[in-house]
């Protein structure tokens, strides 16, 4: 394979011109380029890199090669703390390469799927020596979720908020919330920017009235377009989901969302590990890291389940609704049939799969 | 002529094309409804079940006007059930004063007197059924038939779903709350209350 065929660009790592046995990349063979005269013994002195790529390899050999050298250096660190660890070690490194170099959650199959699964339970099992569940269950077919929210219904106690929180292992520290619940003043409309999200008295007050927004799972999101990379995106079943581990953190997403649907995290998620919901699925709450956008997915794991998202089940005033679309039977089609409902922001064409109605 | 027929080719081309392309760039339904309401239309039905969510709860599958769902059995719930245990004299008799008094903990805060009392439900002559307005009898386990002779909305939100609380999840069979699962049928309003979190980084943050 000469480098004039190549059709494709490489870097030029640890690569030697042929003619470098003579001991410099000048070109000459005697001394004139400068780097004869350095002291003897540097020219076969290669470093880590160099040790692993100057040698003829398939790309594949290499990356095997430097994933054990990588091990075997993070193993010598660990190895003065126990001496068993060392496989573990390399497991990990190993898990930890693949899910490095691993493609969009979107564009995979179902074998990758499970695979990056897999390989996340058993990083979390290595790390921690906890087990947890995790899920990458499809869309179904004649599935479409939607939420339906009764504003006069809602008193403003914010279970849901909590049941969220603990859901979705939301980061306790920015105490990051995907619902707002707003108090609104009566006789004033939906007024955003008078509403108090952030109330602490005892509902309902007098006056008031409570409205709870999230994301509303757009049926034409403004918020998967502008994504650079694709890492958001709308699943069959109208979710719409962000790969965490394919997300660059630009934020464009946020800024395009025109509901305040979008949370990202500034600081390292923590949840305490006895509160860490072990049920997880890979498009909804597993755990985040910092950097990346995160939102509500109507608790994928959950609906995907065939439950009820956790601040469904947690309200105590049978607020929100929600179920299929699809269904002419479910709950969700007799409200939007029967109720008088709207949506926020109706006329962008966001068509958001979250109505609001009344009594 | 022949710069006819290009021409005509021309414009054949351009127009498959745009047919083409607006099929790939946009939905084929206006909004979302739309979409809903034609997609619906060859709904075959779910793989996954509540029913391992139910487990568990007693259930009774009730018919109501077009609808049909499951609500949990009452009867075994009420804890000095079956009432006719005490409840050995006619209740004229009990209240005269002779025996030790009962039911402390139960206020009647529902409506005014002159509207409710106990017997407006509660059948005096058979403690063991409630008696709707019109005296017929109607079973514990049923007892959303008396809170709908005056609720009639929203008996037709909860028969519907817009009203009360599912069980288990979305998906089918359905299983909803009946009105005294989150009413206490003496006093049917919800308290006031804190609510369950503050969220003291947001007003960090304001300041
Ligand atoms: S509410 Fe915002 S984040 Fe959610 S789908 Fe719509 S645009 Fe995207
Ligand atoms: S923040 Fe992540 S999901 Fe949002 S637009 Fe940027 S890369 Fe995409």
């Amino acid at each position: 394979m000469s480098s004039k065929s190549k059709k494709w660009f490489s870097l030029n790592l640890g690569k030697k011109d042929k003619h470098s046995e003579n001991g410099c990349g000048c070109g000459k063979t005697s001394g004139g380029c400068g780097s004869h005269d350095l002291t003897i013994g540097e020219e076969t002195k290669k470093d880590g890199f160099d040790q692993v790529f100057d040698v003829k390899m398939s790309r594949r050999t290499a990356f095997k090669q430097l994933t054990a050298s990588l091990a075997i250096g993070a193993g010598a660190i660990s190895t003065s703390c126990s001496m068993i660890s060392g496989d573990e070690t390399k497991e990990q490194a190993q898990i930890d390469w693949e899910e490095q170099f691993k493609g969009n959650y979107k564009l995979m199959t179902d074998e990758e799927k499970k695979a990056t699964v897999d390989r996340l339970v058993r990083s979390y099992q290595l790390r921690t020596g906890k087990t947890l569940n995790m899920s990458s269950k499809n869309a179904e077919p004649d599935v479409l979720f939607g939420y339906a929210f009764n504003i006069s219904k809602c008193q403003g106690y914010m279970d849901c908020v909590t049941a969220c929180v603990e859901e979705n292992n939301q980061d306790r520290n920015s105490q990051m919330q995907y619902i707002r619940i707003h108090e609104m003043k009566d006789g004033k409309g939906f007024n955003f920017n008078e509403a108090d999200d952030n109330y602490y008295h005892e509902v309902p007050a007098e006056g008031h009235f409570y409205m709870g927004t999230q994301c509303f799972h757009c049926d034409n999101p403004p918020c998967v377009e502008v994504c650079p990379v694709q890492a958001t995106w709308r699943e069959d079943d109208g979710l719409v989901v962000v790969d965490y581990d394919w997300c660059v953190g630009c934020r464009y997403c946020m800024a395009a969302c025109p509901y305040d649907g979008r949370r990202f995290n500034w600081s390292k998620p923590e949840v305490p590990e006895a509160e860490v919901n072990k049920n997880q699925h890979y498009l909804g709450n597993r755990m985040r890291k910092k950097g990346v956008m995160e939102k509500c997915t109507f608790c994928v794991q959950r609906s995907r389940a065939g439950k009820n998202p956790a601040c469904v089940e947690a309200c105590p005033t049978g607020a929100r609704i929600f179920g299929n679309l699809l269904d002419p039977n479910s709950t969700i089609r007799w409200v939007l049939e029967n109720k008088k409902v709207f949506r926020l922001k109706e006329d962008l064409g966001t068509e958001p799969k979250f109505w609001y109605f009344m009594d | 002529m022949h710069m006819n027929s290009f021409k005509w080719f021309v414009f054949a081309a351009a127009f498959v094309l745009c047919f083409l392309s607006c099929k790939q760039h946009h939905d084929e339904y206006h909004g979302v409804m739309d979409k809903i309401e034609a997609e619906g239309k060859q709904y075959h039905g779910v793989s996954v079940s509540s029913e391992d969510y139910l487990q568990g709860i007693e259930m009774i599958e009730i018919t109501e006007g077009d609808h049909t769902f499951l609500i949990p059995e009452r009867k075994s719930h009420i804890k000095s059930f079956k009432c006719t245990e005490c409840h050995t004299k006619p209740l004229k008799e009990l209240q005269k004063g002779l025996y030790k008094k009962a039911h402390w903990d139960i206020e009647l805060d529902h409506a005014n007197s002159n509207t409710m009392n106990c017997i407006t439900c509660h059948d005096a002559n058979n403690m063991d059924a409630l008696r709707s307005l019109t005296g017929n009898n109607i079973d514990f386990n049923r007892s959303y038939n008396l809170c709908n002779q005056c609720h009639t909305k929203q008996f037709e939100d909860w028969k519907g779903g817009a009203h009360g609380k599912r069980i288990g999840g979305w998906a089918p069979p359905r299983a909803a709350m009946t009105c005294v699962n989150c009413h206490n049928p003496h006093k049917p309003h919800f308290e006031s209350r804190w609510p369950a979190r503050y969220n003291t980084q947001k007003v960090k943050e304001r300041e």
